[in-house]
């Protein structure tokens, strides 16, 4: 049951990445395309940009929930491909322990820097 | 006495690069495996880049941007940004096919056979014809806006 519910979370979370990472590469790359519809995000990885945003909550928010649903989706996917070696049980519990250790330093980190930077 | 041998259909690890018999869905699932683990390794990177330049201060993250404005990372962006449209649409498609849409009904196996997938391959070749005019999109944006 518990892989059914995993698999479940897969789908789901992969939905949500669709449109959280829809937004972010729309932003981040089809910037001129905006610009001809009239929103102007003059060049979205410099500094300046960047900051303005991480000062606002709301795409602190954004960023750190597209963090943890693309962090479970990647992980989980690795996991799968790697199951599908059939490895022997323990070798599974060692795969499935590491990755999870794994995902959850990187979120910790990756979601402690823009908390730490929100008001900075 | 003729021994009757199953037909040989197990690929193994080869199995992630060559589809044998089987037909356009499995290199679909290659590439989405392909494109699912090449987007994980752009993820570490840009978690790294966004994490460990940023939190040092401009000086640091303007040189860094300076140093991968050129068009080897441009064209590596694009390649990321391919991964996503296709990964993004391919797993729309794989989620509504396994919830049983976009699906012939499933009928007995009597002989010529007819897989349910093959006779809905227009919705699948409609996904990748959107795949494709949505790289195009990328494409122009990245000439437009300089390599």
């Amino acid at each position: 049951m518990r892989h059914t519910y995993l698999w479940l979370m897969q789908l789901v979370t992969g939905v949500l990445i669709a449109i959280l990472l829809g937004i972010h590469m729309v932003m981040q790359h089809l910037e001129d395309i905006l610009r001809f519809f009239g929103v102007n995000l003059n060049d979205p990885a410099s500094w300046q940009s960047m900051i303005e945003r991480s000062r606002e909550i709301i795409w602190a928010s954004i960023y750190i929930a597209l963090l943890a649903v693309v962090l479970y989706h990647a992980l989980n996917g690795l996991r799968n491909i790697i199951l599908e070696l059939t490895p022997s049980a323990r070798t599974e519990r060692v795969v499935t322990r590491t990755i999870i250790a794994f995902g959850i330093i990187i979120f910790a980190w990756a979601s402690y820097v823009p908390m730490a930077l929100l008001y900075r | 006495m003729r021994q009757i041998r199953p037909r040989q259909n197990y690929l193994g690890v080869g199995g992630w690069v060559w589809a044998g018999n089987y037909k356009l869905e499995r290199y679909l699932y290659i590439l989405h495996r392909v494109t699912g683990l090449g987007i994980l390794l752009f993820l570490l990177i840009h978690l790294i880049v966004t994490t460990f330049f940023r939190i040092q201060g401009q000086a640091v993250w303007e040189s860094a941007m300076r140093v991968l404005n050129n068009p080897l990372f441009k064209t590596g962006e694009y390649l990321v940004a391919v991964a996503f449209v296709y990964h993004a649409l391919n797993g729309l498609r794989l989620i509504l096919q396994e919830l049983g849409f976009m699906m012939g009904k499933p009928v007995p196996p009597i002989y010529p056979y007819s897989d349910s997938l093959r006779k809905k391959r227009r919705w699948t070749m409609a996904i990748m014809g959107i795949i494709i005019i949505l790289c195009l999109v990328f494409f122009y944006d990245f000439i437009v806006g300089g390599w």
